[in-house]
C-alpha cells in the first residue's frame, strides 16, 4: 500500500462525513421550517408592515421568488440545495440582502468573543484540574473538583448582567456594551467562558480521574516520579483524547451562547443577527446561520478527528517497524480468552 | 436508600417539591397578585415585606417569581417529554435494529441525530420559534427537538451496551424469544441512565427556556416567567440588582437541584 | 544491619467506602531476607495486594495505612517524608504490577518509560539513559531491543510488556522487588518464561523478591519462604517445603488440597452414576471452520481464521475438555458447538441430528437440549433479577408450568446446586462469585439438557471455591447423565474433571485422546510444553 493510498483511506471518509453533516443540517432545517405550520413569507411580511390585514398577492409572489420559496416543496428543496453548493445561502426576507453578506459582516465580532471564551474556559479548566491533582489536602482537592461544574447551572444572561454591574457600573473598569473598543470583548468572553469551561472541566476531570486510577499511573508512581511529572507525562496525555473530542461539542455551545451574550452586551455578531432575524420572523437568515455553524462544527470535528493519531499512537496506521511473530496479533483476535473479553485476572481483588 | 439521605440530596428533593408547589399552587407560597403593582412602592430593595424587592411598576418580585414557575417549568418539562419520547423511540429502534437487518438504517438515522446534536439547541429552538410564532409552547417544542438528539444517542448507546452484556446473550441461549429479551432484559437495564439523562436535560431545558424568554420570544408581558423577569430587570441593573440577581438565583437553584438528582439517579445501583 | 532487607510488623490497612471502614489488612508481620524470594499467598479478599501497595505507600485513593512499621534497609518507610519515599520507590524498591496490558502508558514509547526512572534515580544523561534502556530490554530477553525501545506498548504482546515491566523494576539496581501477581494475566507457557526471567534476574543481581500471588503452584515452584494470608491476617508462614508440602495449618491444608496444579486427581462423583451408553456421542462436530475479519485503523481488513477444521465428539454423560491458550480458537469452537455462532463450514450434530443451520424457532427449541455456562459469573446473570427469576427463566421461556410450579422447580434446582432456599429472593450482586456460578449452573440445568457447554466456568473463582464447583459438576453429571464440553486453559482443572481431552493451538486440534493417556504420556510437544508449564509441576 502506498503512502498516498493510506492517506486517502484515512482522509476520504472524513471528508465525506463533513459533506454529509452540511447536507443533513440543511435538510433538517428545511424540513423544520416547511413541516411546521406557518408561512415564513407571510409572517415576515406581517412583521414588516406592522399589521398585515391586506397583502398584495403580487408582492407576495415576488418575495417568494426572491427568497426561493416558490414552486413545489421538492423544487424549493433542490433549488436551495443547488444554491447551497455554490455558497449561496439565499436572501433575507426582511432586509433583502443576501444571507452570506449579512453573516460575513458580523462573523469577526462573534469569533473574537467565542475564541477568547474557549481559550479562557479551557485554560482555567486545565489549571484547576492540575491544582486539584496536586493539592496536598483532600478537602481542597474535593472542592476544586466539585465547584467548577456548577458553572453550567448559571444562565449566561445572569452572569453577564452581574459582570456588567460589578465591572462596568461599580468599578468602571470595562465597557458594558458595544463592540468598538478592543476591551469590549473581555466581559462577554468571560461570561461565555463560565458554562463552556464548566462543560470542558467535567469531561477533562473525568478523563483525569480515569487516568489517575489506571495501572500506568501506578507504575509511574512506583517508579518514584513526583506528582508534577506524573501529571504532565502520564495523566495529561492520556486525558487529552476525550477532552479534545469535547471541543467539537463546545463549538456548538459557543455558537448558541453568542445569541444571549451579544444581546446582553449589545454587541454586533452572529447571535444578535439571529435574534433580530427571529424578531423579524426572517427564517432564511436563521437557516443560513445554522448551516454556517454546522460547517464550523464539522470542520472542528474533522480537525479533532485528524488530531487523534497525533495524541494516541494506538490510532496511528501501522508502520513498518520490525514485528516478530509473537507480537500483538493475538490480543486483537475477536476472542480474547473466553466468551467475554476478561483479560485481567478477577482473582486478585484487594478490598475494594 | 442511604444515598437519598445525604444532605445535598435532601435539599435537592426539597427544592424540586417546592417547584411542584410553585407550579401548581402558587397561592400557597405567594398569596398576592403577580400582576398588581403599587406605583408608590416601585424599585424597593428586598425586605421582610417584599422578600425579593419590587420592580419598576411596584410589583412584588417574589410573587412574580413564584407565579412564573408554572410557565417556566411546564415548558421545560414539556420539552424534555417531547425530546425523551421522540429521541428515546429513535434510539431504541436504532439500537435494537443494529446488527440484524438495520445496520444501514441505524447508520443513516444516527448521522441525522448527530446533526441534531451538532446544531446548538438554542438555534434550533429559535428557528422553530420563528416559524411557529412566539410563546412558551413553541419554545418547548424547539428545545425538545434539540434535546431529542441527545436522548436518541444515549438510548441507543445504552441499548447497545446492554445488548453486549453477557446476560443478554445468555438469555437468548436459554431460549428466551427476542422480544422477551428486549422487554425483560434490555429495557429495564437500559432505563436508568436514560432517566438520569432526562433529569439532567430538565435542568438544561429550564436554562434554554429561560434564555429564549430572556431574548423576548416567550410569553407576552405582563404574565410572569423567569427568563423574562431577568430581562425586565436589565434596564435597572446599575441601581436595582435584586431584579436580575434574585430571579436568576432561583433559576440556578432549581437547575442545581435537578442536576444533583440526575447524578443520584445515575450512580445508585 | 540485619539479614532482612524488609521487616513488616503489625501493618494495618483500611479502606473507606462511604461512611464504612473496611479493614483489609489487620496487623500482619512478615520479613524478606536479603536476596531471598518470599511468596505472599492468599485468595481474593485476603488483603495481599493491599500489603504490596502499602509497602510502597501507594494505596488506592480511599485507602490508608492505619498502623504498623515497614522497616526497609534499617529505616521505617512509613515515617519518611514523601520526597524521600519517592527516592526509594523505583530506586531501592522495584515494583512489577499485575496486569501488563494496563500498566504501561499507551502514549509513550517503551524506551522513554524506562528512561524516566534511570534519569531520576541514577542521574543519567538522556543519551546514556537511552542506551541503558536498550540494554535492559535485551537483558529481559526481548529481541531487537533498539527497535522495541522505539515502539509503543500496544505493539507488544502481553508477555513482552511484562518483560518490559520487569526490566523497569530492576532498572535502577533495587535491593527489593515487589511483584504483585506478575503473571496472572498471561498464558501458562508465557507465565513460565516470565517467571524464569524474574528468578534469573533476582539470582544474578542478588535482589530480594516479595511475590504476591494467588497461585500456590507459582509459590511452590519459585519461593524459598511462603506467607499465607486470609481475611487480612497471616495464618501460616515458613519455609516453602514445610508450609506447602507438609501443611500443618488447616486453611493451608485446604488450599493445597484444592490447588489444581499441585496435586489434582480425577474427582469422583459422590453417588453412583446413572447408566449411560458411553459409546453414543451426544455432540459431534465435524471439520468446523470460522474466519473473522480483523479491522485496524488505516489498514485494509484482514481475514483471520479462528477455527480451522476442528472435529470432536462428546459422549453422553461424559466430559470432554477443550484446552488451549488465548487465541487458540477454543472459545469460538465452543460457541459454534452451542450454536451461538454459525460456522463458515463443517457441521454440528446433536444426538445424530444436523443442527448446523437451524434458525429462529427451531434454534430456540434446540436450547432444550443444549445449554451454556459462561466464564464470568458477574456478567452472565441479569443484575435486576432475583435468583429465583433467573433460574426459572428458561422454564418461563418455554412456558413450562405455572408461576408457582416454576418457583418450586427453581427452589428444587437451588437445592440441587447446594444453595440455600433462602437465596431465592437475592439479587446477583448480593452473592459471592461461587454462589453466582452455582446459580448459572442451576439455570442451565432447568430444562434438563443433554449437553452443557461450559466456557471456563471456574477460572474466575478462588481455588477453594473452584474445587467445590467442579465437584458439584461431577456430581450433577453422575445424577443426570449430561454431557459436558468443558473449555479451559488450566491443565490442573483438566486433570480433575476430564474424561477426554482435546488440545487446540492456533485454530487447530494438536492432539486429542483419553485424559489418562494424554496427561501421563502426551504425544505432541506442545501438549508436553503446556503440561510442564503448569505451576507447581516443579515442586511435585
Amino acid at each position: 500500500m502506498t503512502r498516498a493510498g493510506t492517506a486517502l483511506r484515512l482522509v476520504a471518509p472524513k471528508v465525506l462525513q463533513f459533506a454529509f453533516v452540511v447536507w443533513a443540517t440543511y435538510t433538517v432545517t428545511f424540513l423544520l421550517v416547511r413541516v411546521l405550520p406557518g408561512d415564513p413569507v407571510l409572517a415576515a411580511l406581517a412583521v414588516q408592515s406592522g399589521d398585515a390585514t391586506t397583502v398584495d398577492p403580487e408582492q407576495l409572489a415576488a418575495l417568494r421568488e426572491q427568497a426561493g420559496l416558490d414552486g413545489s416543496l421538492l423544487e424549493q428543496y433542490l433549488s436551495q440545495l443547488g444554491a447551497l453548493l455554490t455558497g449561496d445561502l439565499g436572501t433575507s426576507l426582511a432586509t433583502g440582502r443576501t444571507v452570506v453578506d449579512m453573516i460575513a459582516g458580523v462573523v469577526p465580532g462573534s469569533l473574537a468573543v467565542a475564541g477568547l471564551a474557549l481559550v479562557i474556559g479551557v485554560l482555567t479548566s486545565v489549571v484547576l484540574a492540575f491544582l486539584a491533582s496536586i493539592a496536598p489536602w483532600r478537602w481542597l482537592r474535593d472542592l476544586l473538583v466539585q465547584l467548577p461544574p456548577l458553572g453550567v447551572a448559571v444562565p449566561a444572561f445572569v452572569t453577564g448582567l452581574i459582570l456588567i454591574s460589578v465591572f462596568s457600573f461599580s468599578l468602571g473598569l470595562l465597557p458594558a456594551s458595544g463592540s468598538r473598543s478592543g476591551d469590549s470583548v473581555i466581559l462577554p468572553a468571560i461570561t461565555l467562558a463560565f458554562p463552556v469551561g464548566a462543560i470542558f472541566f467535567q469531561v477533562f476531570i473525568t478523563a483525569i480521574r480515569e487516568a489517575e486510577a489506571s495501572g500506568y499511573v501506578f507504575t509511574a508512581e512506583a517508579k518514584g516520579l513526583g506528582r508534577a511529572a506524573v501529571f504532565g507525562r502520564h495523566v495529561l496525555r492520556n486525558a487529552l483524547l476525550p477532552s479534545v473530542t469535547s471541543i467539537g461539542l463546545l463549538i456548538g455551545y459557543l455558537a448558541g451562547g453568542t445569541a444571549v451574550v451579544e444581546t446582553v452586551f449589545s454587541r454586533e455578531g452572529i447571535g444578535r443577527l439571529v435574534v433580530s432575524a427571529v424578531l423579524a420572523r426572517d427564517v432564511s437568515v436563521i437557516q443560513g446561520v445554522i448551516i454556517v455553524v454546522a460547517v464550523v462544527y464539522a470542520l472542528a470535528a474533522l480537525l479533532v478527528d485528524l488530531s487523534y493519531p497525533l495524541i494516541d499512537p494506538r490510532l496511528r496506521p501501522g508502520k513498518a517497524a520490525p514485528k516478530p511473530a509473537a507480537a500483538s496479533t493475538f490480543s486483537i483476535v475477536p476472542e480474547a480468552d473466553a466468551l467475554t473479553s476478561a483479560t485481567t485476572d478477577p482473582k486478585n481483588g484487594a478490598a475494594k | 436508600m442511604t444515598k437519598l439521605l445525604r444532605p445535598t440530596t435532601l435539599v435537592s428533593i426539597l427544592v424540586v417539591l417546592l417547584c411542584v408547589v410553585m407550579a401548581f399552587a402558587p397561592q400557597l407560597i405567594a398569596p398576592g397578585d403577580p400582576l398588581a403593582g403599587t406605583p408608590r412602592d416601585r424599585l424597593l430593595p428586598p425586605s421582610a415585606e417584599h422578600l425579593f424587592g419590587t420592580d419598576s411598576l411596584g410589583r412584588d418580585v417574589f410573587t412574580r417569581v413564584v407565579h412564573g414557575a408554572w410557565l417556566s417549568l411546564a415548558a421545560a418539562t414539556l420539552a424534555v417529554g417531547i425530546g425523551g419520547l421522540v429521541g428515546g423511540a429513535i434510539g431504541l429502534l436504532c439500537g435494537a435494529a443494529r446488527g440484524r437487518v438495520g445496520t444501514a438504517i441505524d447508520f443513516v438515522v444516527m448521522r441525522f441525530v448527530d446533526v441534531l446534536i451538532a446544531v446548538p439547541g438554542i438555534l434550533l429552538a429559535l428557528i422553530v420559534v420563528a416559524t411557529l410564532g412566539f410563546g412558551p409552547w413553541s419554545i418547548a417544542l424547539g428545545v425538545g427537538l434539540g434535546a431529542a438528539g441527545s436522548f436518541a444517542r444515549i438510548m441507543r448507546a445504552q441499548v447497545l451496551r446492554v445488548r453486549g452484556e453477557e446476560y443478554v446473550e445468555a438469555a437468548a441461549v436459554l431460549g428466551v424469544r427476542p422480544l422477551g429479551v428486549l422487554s425483560r432484559h434490555i429495557l429495564p437495564n437500559a432505563a436508568r441512565p436514560v432517566l438520569a439523562m432526562a433529569a439532567l436535560e430538565l435542568g438544561t431545558a429550564v436554562l434554554s427556556v429561560s434564555a429564549i424568554s430572556f431574548l423576548g420570544f416567550g410569553v407576552a408581558p405582563p404574565a410572569p416567567e423567569w427568563g423574562s423577569l431577568v430581562s425586565a430587570g436589565r434596564d435597572y441593573i446599575a441601581t436595582s440588582w435584586w431584579l436580575t440577581v434574585l430571579p436568576g438565583a432561583v433559576i440556578v437553584g432549581v437547575v442545581l437541584a435537578v442536576t444533583r438528582l440526575a447524578r443520584v439517579i445515575g450512580e445508585s445501583r | 544491619m540485619n539479614d532482612n532487607i524488609l521487616e513488616v510488623s503489625d501493618l494495618q490497612v483500611r479502606y473507606r467506602v462511604g461512611r464504612r471502614r473496611i479493614e483489609a489488612v489487620r496487623g500482619i508481620d512478615l520479613a524478606v531476607p536479603r536476596g531471598g524470594i518470599v511468596a505472599l499467598v492468599g485468595e481474593s479478599g485476603s488483603g495481599k495486594s493491599s500489603v504490596s501497595q502499602a509497602l510502597i505507600r501507594r494505596l488506592a485513593g480511599n485507602g490508608e495505612i492505619a498502623a504498623g512499621r515497614v522497616v526497609f534497609d534499617g529505616q521505617d518507610l512509613l515515617k519518611l517524608p514523601m520526597k524521600r519515599m519517592r527516592a526509594i520507590r523505583g530506586g531501592s524498591i522495584g515494583f512489577v504490577p499485575q496486569d501488563p496490558n494496563s500498566s504501561l502508558n499507551p502514549t509513550l514509547r517503551i524506551g522513554e518509560q524506562l528512561v524516566e526512572g534511570l534519569r531520576l534515580h541514577l542521574k543519567l544523561g538522556r543519551e546514556e539513559a537511552t542506551e541503558r534502556a536498550v540494554r535492559i530490554l535485551g537483558d529481559v530477553g526481548l529481541s531487537h531491543p533498539e527497535a522495541r525501545a522505539r515502539q509503543y506498548p500496544h505493539e507488544l504482546s502481553g508477555g513482552m510488556k511484562q518483560r518490559v515491566l520487569i526490566g523497569m523494576a530492576w532498572s535502577c539496581e533495587p535491593q527489593l522487588v515487589i511483584a504483585d501477581e506478575p503473571t496472572s494475566a498471561l498464558d501458562v507457557t508465557v507465565q513460565r518464561l516470565v517467571l524464569d526471567q524474574m528468578q534469573q534476574l533476582a539470582a544474578d543481581r542478588g535482589t530480594a523478591v516479595l511475590m504476591v500471588t494467588h497461585d500456590l503452584g507459582v509459590a511452590a515452584d519459585r519461593a524459598e519462604q511462603v506467607v499465607v494470608m486470609r481475611h487480612g491476617q497471616v495464618v501460616d508462614a515458613g519455609p516453602t517445603a514445610a508450609v506447602l508440602h507438609a501443611p500443618t495449618h488447616e486453611y493451608t491444608r485446604d488450599l493445597v488440597a484444592a490447588a489444581p496444579g499441585l496435586n489434582s486427581v480425577r474427582l469422583t462423583a459422590s453417588a453412583a452414576p446413572v447408566a449411560t451408553e458411553a459409546s453414543h456421542p451426544i455432540l459431534e462436530i465435524r471439520e468446523l471452520r470460522k474466519t473473522f475479519t480483523l479491522r485496524r485503523p488505516g489498514a485494509a481488513p484482514e481475514p483471520f481464521t479462528a477455527v480451522d477444521g476442528v472435529s470432536l465428539a462428546v459422549p453422553a454423560g461424559r466430559t470432554v475438555a477443550l484446552v488451549g491458550e488465548s487465541g487458540s480458537g477454543k472459545t469460538t469452537t465452543a460457541r459454534m458447538a452451542a450454536r451461538i455462532e454459525t460456522p463458515d463450514s463443517g457441521s454440528v450434530l446433536l444426538d445424530g441430528q444436523d443442527v448446523t443451520t437451524l434458525r429462529g424457532e427451531a434454534l430456540r427449541q434446540l436450547r432444550r437440549d443444549v445449554q451454556v455456562v459462561y466464564q464470568n459469573p458477574f456478567g452472565s446473570l441479569d443484575p435486576r433479577m432475583s435468583v429465583a427469576q433467573i433460574i426459572a427463566e428458561p422454564l418461563r421461556a418455554f412456558g413450562l408450568g405455572g408461576r408457582r410450579e416454576q418457583l418450586t422447580e427453581a427452589k428444587r434446582l437451588l437445592d440441587a446446586v447446594q444453595l440455600a432456599e433462602g437465596l431465592a429472593d437475592r439479587r446477583p450482586a448480593e452473592l459471592s462469585g461461587g454462589q453466582r456460578q452455582r446459580v448459572a449452573i442451576a439455570r442451565a440445568l432447568a430444562l434438563s439438557p443433554k449437553l452443557l457447554v461450559l466456557d471456563e466456568p471456574v477460572s474466575a473463582l478462588d481455588v477453594s471455591v473452584q474445587q467445590q464447583v467442579l465437584q458439584l459438576l461431577v456430581d450433577l453429571q453422575a445424577e443426570r447423565g449430561v454431557g459436558y464440553l468443558f473449555i479451559t486453559h488450566d491443565f490442573g482443572v483438566v486433570r480433575q474433571i476430564a474424561d477426554e481431552v482435546v488440545v487446540m493451538r492456533q485454530g487447530r486440534v494438536v492432539e486429542q485422546g483419553p485424559a489418562e493417556r494424554l496427561l501421563s504420556a502426551p504425544e505432541h510437544e506442545y501438549t508436553r510444553a503446556l503440561l510442564e508449564a503448569v505451576p507447581g509441576t516443579a515442586a511435585r
